[in-house]
């Protein structure tokens, strides 16, 4: 027999037979991929606006320097004084919200006339004609990109630091790559006197000759420079920006797996029934001539249409749910890393491969085995269902000696440290417990619905006490079916645990970190780079008020440290209020840590900083300041969960000294007791009046934290729930087959006197019995898993403590939720098995 | 009459067919393959209507029975037995058949099912599963199982049809004292004429009409 005609008879015609449980399982493979596609789309396309915003009109400069605060503007003299035919052009660097939209834009400003000539015929430089050029001296002049929608003449509002002034578009800088993202250009001098700079530059950009050696170059500069500045190839900033976010982008990744690992559950579910199905049939094609081979490609390619088919649907549904995916992850990324905007979607080939390797892989990969024992039907074998269920039962034994040995390697791997940043062992511990769970689950299933029957007979008829033994007679294809819905639903728990245990990690910490009464910051998106400051004469204002007790003020800036982005803050450390419970690493009091920290030359680092550069406290950190590199001891690690950067925390007084800047980022009010909150907040907005300053309560301050931490997270419940809706497809396609292949056996419950309610009450059971014991599966593997995402995958890849806690509640509703999902995913097989003509059925051979 | 639509075009089962039974008789079905015997057993089942004409048991009209009346009369007054046992192979010997009686919502299940395999002599076999029993024991366990709620109609299709001689006749032997000890009626199609030889009429069958009728006068036919 061809095979060709193999393939047909065997595989294609029972898959068109039985369209509607063709079509689930398509659905289910296609959602699987697609959220791969997604994910991987979408977090490229955030990775992609990294380099747009800050690096926007960049050009084709070598090298750059920087420096904490700003490079002071004298350097940018000494370097155009050097004998050297190198370009210096010197930049302002900060955000702007436009006043119309809200949105946040980089706000660059450039040595303007420099730049025409520098990009004299590149589109670029149209932007900048002698008709906009002639308005350079003016401060109100800006010029913007084509997306802002404003055209030369029009007048447009800014928010810039804690004020928004008025400005005149003179320019419309046109489409070009070197953009990426729209911003607003100003003239340095300009730009200095709006973000009140003066004296500092953000960056200073540096061409060197074509053909000379950019290393060379760097070296020569580098001794014209103050050992607080960094001078460092240009773009390098992007790379660290990238470094920073692939913990993040890995981790996503991984969870994006998820729903292919319970298609492959499915589609191995799928296949497997196949070859039982069809052993009579196969024994015949083999009596027939037709080889093993032809026999293993055949049920190969039963899978092969699926991961075809439904990487191909993937794409167009990949596509749709990158573009609700993005949004999600670029708040999460401005959140808690680096402004950013998002790319655009693009399918690319590499896409395409993607979907289509990881649909056909999987799929493949998950029927080998099945296809491999269908290989091995000899021609003489019939139906030989009863052996091989058989087989299975015998097995209980060994395969949960198996599930013990697996679990016990999954406590080995989490005890190992990460590789490369990565928390690999954390990821194989993970595996090694679904794979227990899986080897489990056949004595789970057995014993469990043994022990219950009689009782379930009592309680639900014998409806009940059917589908408890078909579902214990078919122990393997209950089990794949269990194992594929459990690992949905302990991912599902896992990340719920993980999730609502860092959040309420989160508020506790909240309680430690928000003592003052009210928090001021200027207006405008907030994000984990930005730091727009509050001028200094409004602090000493507000110090001054009646009702204030004190004013504490924090001062942020961005450096690099070993090739990371890292904040650094200056804080007031004399604090009114302490909180009683120690939010450091040594367990010391606040007040203790905070009298250390006055003394010169000392530091307290975050603990995702500490984590990422492998330092403890009494290390001694060097970090540029000023025009210094300054050695600081670690005094204290403290817990915190404000973004992924890291903080470097340094005492007010000691950082004037080095950065005598008085503005602050934000401001801790503390109310003098028996004061009214109300009229105090009343008089800061009269004495803030002509600043855009917003005013937050501690408890609108939690409410926000809160908020934007339940936003960061939106996404992985999105996964989990895609994860759980191919569970639950799959399940429904499997209920049908399981319809079709008993169809005898409902018949006969007609001839004994079975009502079709009772069909279909039966169907109900079953499926309600999988949800059941993949809820108690799910459960326990779920809370095993959570242990490994806490305290191993979370910690080696971002640092952070998490204290356990038990969402019960969410974890409640999403069980009963599951449970609901899995018996309506039985409503369409039992409405089938309703319409199946007894007769028919009982009679056919 | 029963015609059932085949590719498009009516095939007429049974043409043309009266038979009444009498009450607490043994009636066997004899005739070709496709000759009607099963369309005549499911229609005397309730499992399958005239497509003119009427079925009557004991005085009722199947065909003006809504399906939960239909449910009703195949759990009270109505048992069957098939070649191939159909036996539940994940139920016990008596879980199998007390069954019926689980599905009606009646009481006293297991004690009933019981009392059924003492008189088919299978007490011993009760808590086993049918793939441990022998043909003839499974054939006696359904048998049980079509006994079980006492109904006043017994249909047989081809019960010794998988069965070696021997305990062929011992099944048929056994059908024969339950229609005489309960006062069942049995309705059994064979192929066999050792097996027709136990019930008290033989009907032929010849392209869905009666072609003879032999025996006892238990019944009449004409067609």
């Amino acid at each position: 027999m061809g095979s060709a005609a193999l393939l047909f008879r065997l595989i294609l015609r029972p898959m068109l037979r039985e369209r509607g449980r063709s079509l689930l399982i398509l659905v289910a493979v296609a959602l699987g991929v697609s959220v791969v596609l997604a994910i991987d789309l979408a977090s490229g396309a955030a990775a992609g606006s990294f380099r747009s915003s800050m690096q926007t009109l960049s050009g084709d400069d070598d090298l750059e320097v920087v420096a904490t605060g700003g490079v002071p503007e004298a350097i940018v003299g000494r370097l155009a004084r050097l004998p050297y035919p190198i370009r210096i052009s010197p930049r302002i660097e900060s955000h702007a919200a436009v006043g119309s939209s809200g949105e946040t834009v980089p706000l660059i400003g450039l040595d303007l006339i420099a730049e025409a000539n520098h990009h004299a015929g590149e589109p670029v430089a149209k932007a900048w004609d002698q008709d906009g050029l002639q308005h350079i001296g003016d401060l109100d002049a800006v010029w913007v990109t084509r997306g802002l929608g404003r055209k030369t003449g029009d007048h447009l509002s800014l928010l810039i630091n804690d004020t928004t002034r008025d400005f005149v578009v003179r320019g419309v800088i046109p489409e070009t790559s070197q953009l990426g993202t729209d911003a607003v250009a100003m003239d340095i001098a300009a730009a200095q006197a709006a973000t009140g700079e003066a004296g500092r530059v953000d960056r200073i950009l540096i061409k060197v000759p074509e053909h000379g050696d950019v290393e060379e170059w760097q070296t020569k500069l580098r001794a014209a420079l103050p050992a607080g500045t960094e001078l460092r190839a240009q773009g390098s900033q992007t790379d660290a920006n990238r470094k920073m976010l692939s913990a993040f982008r890995w981790n996503l990744r991984v969870l994006s797996y998820i729903a292919v690992l319970v298609g492959s559950f499915l589609i191995y579910n799928t296949i497997s029934v196949s070859v039982v199905r069809r052993r009579a049939q196969i024994g015949t094609v083999r009596a027939l001539g037709a080889s093993r081979r032809a026999v293993l490609l055949a049920f190969l390619a039963e899978a092969a249409v699926f991961g075809l088919l439904g990487s191909a649907l993937a794409v167009p549904l990949g596509r749709v749910m990158a573009s609700g995916a993005v949004q999600l992850l670029s708040k999460t990324v401005d959140a808690l890393y680096i402004s950013s905007r998002p790319g655009a979607l693009t399918i690319s080939a590499a896409s395409l491969l993607l979907a289509f390797l990881v649909g056909t892989g999987v799929t493949l990969a998950s029927a080998l085995s099945p296809a491999l024992e269908a290989s091995r039907v000899s021609p003489t074998e019939a139906m030989a269902r009863g052996a091989r269920e058989y087989a299975v039962r015998v097995a209980r034994w060994r395969d949960l000696l198996w599930a013990g040995v697996l679990a016990l390697a999954a406590v080995a791997a989490s005890k190992a440290p990460a590789i490369a940043g990565k928390p690999f062992f954390g990821y194989l511990a993970a595996i090694l417990l679904i794979a227990a769970c899986a080897l489990a689950v056949p004595m789970l299933v057995d014993s469990g619905l043994g022990a219950t029957s009689g009782l379930l007979r009592r309680m639900l008829g014998v409806e009940a006490l059917l589908a408890s033994r078909s579902l214990a007679g078919s122990l393997r294809r209950t089990s794949v079916l269990v194992c594929a819905l459990a690992t949905a639903i302990a991912m599902m728990t896992s990340v719920a645990i993980m999730v609502g245990s860092f959040r309420q990690t989160v508020i506790t910490w909240l309680d430690t970190q928000l003592p003052a009464d009210l928090y001021l910051r200027p207006a405008g998106d907030p994000a984990a780079d930005r730091h727009p400051t509050i001028a200094p004469e409004l602090t000493a204002k507000l110090a001054a008020l009646p009702g204030i007790e004190a004013v504490g003020r924090f001062r942020a800036y961005e450096i690099e440290y070993q090739g990371l982005p890292v904040t650094v803050a200056a804080v007031d450390i004399a604090s009114p209020r302490y909180d009683s419970t120690s939010g450091f690493a040594s367990g010391r009091p606040q007040q203790v840590v905070m009298r250390e920290l006055a003394e010169p030359r000392t530091v307290m680092v975050s603990e995702p900083f500490a984590n990422k550069h492998h330092v403890k406290a009494g290390d001694t950190l060097v970090l540029p300041l000023g025009e210094q590199r300054v050695p600081l001891r670690i005094v204290d690690l403290f817990y915190d969960y404000a973004n992924e950067r890291g903080y470097v925390i340094i005492a007010r007084q000691n950082m004037l000294m080095y950065l005598p800047d008085q503005a602050a980022s934000n401001l801790a009010v503390y109310v003098q007791p028996g004061a009214d909150l109300e009229t105090v907040r009343r008089e800061i907005q009269q004495a803030a009046v002509g600043r855009d300053i917003l005013i937050f309560s501690n408890a609108q301050l939690r409410h926000e934290a809160v908020r934007i931490f339940d936003q960061t997270f939106a996404i992985t419940y999105a996964l989990e729930a895609i994860s759980l809706l191919v569970a639950v497809m799959g399940l429904a396609g499997a209920l049908l087959s399981i319809v079709f292949d008993r169809r005898r056996e409902f018949g006969l419950l007609h001839y004994l006197g079975a009502s079709t309610g009772q069909i279909r009450r039966l169907i109900l059971t079953e499926a309600g019995l999988i949800g059941i014991l993949s809820n108690i599966a799910g459960l326990v593997l779920g809370v095993a898993l959570s242990l490994i995402l806490i305290f191993v995958i979370n910690k080696q890849s971002f640092g952070w403590t998490i204290r356990f806690h038990w969402p019960v509640g969410l974890l409640l509703g999403a069980l009963t939720g599951v449970y609901a999902a899995t018996v309506l995913a039985g409503l369409y097989p039992a409405r089938v098995a309703q319409r199946l003509n007894p007769i028919e059925v009982v009679h056919e051979d | 009459m029963k015609e059932y639509a085949s590719e498009g075009s009516p095939v007429r089962a049974l043409d043309e067919l009266t038979l009444d039974v009498a009450a607490g008789s043994f009636l066997a079905l004899m005739g070709r393959s496709g000759c009607g015997k099963s369309t005549l057993l499911n229609l005397a089942g309730a499992m399958d209507f005239p497509s003119s004409g009427r079925v009557l048991l004991d005085g009722v009209a199947t065909g003006g029975l809504d399906d939960a009346g239909l449910t009703r009369l195949r759990r009270e007054k109505i048992g069957f037995v098939f070649q191939s046992f159909q036996l539940l192979q994940t139920l016990s010997v008596a879980e199998n058949v007390e069954l019926p009686l689980l599905l009606a919502g009646r009481a006293q299940a297991r004690p009933r099912a019981l009392e059924l395999l003492e008189a088919v002599g299978l007490t011993e076999q009760a808590q086993r599963l049918p793939h441990q029993l022998s043909g003839g024991q499974m054939q006696r366990v359904a048998i049980a199982r079509a006994l079980v709620h006492s109904p006043v109609l017994l249909l047989a299709d081809e019960p010794t049809g998988n069965l070696d001689t021997t305990t062929g006749d011992a099944i048929l032997q056994l059908l024969k004292t339950v229609c005489r000890e309960r006062q069942t009626t049995i309705l059994m199609a064979t192929h066999s004429m050792e097996a027709a030889a136990f019930a008290d009429t033989i009907v032929r069958l010849r392209d869905g009409r009666v072609e003879s009728m032999s025996g006892a006068p238990a019944g009449m036919a004409s067609s």
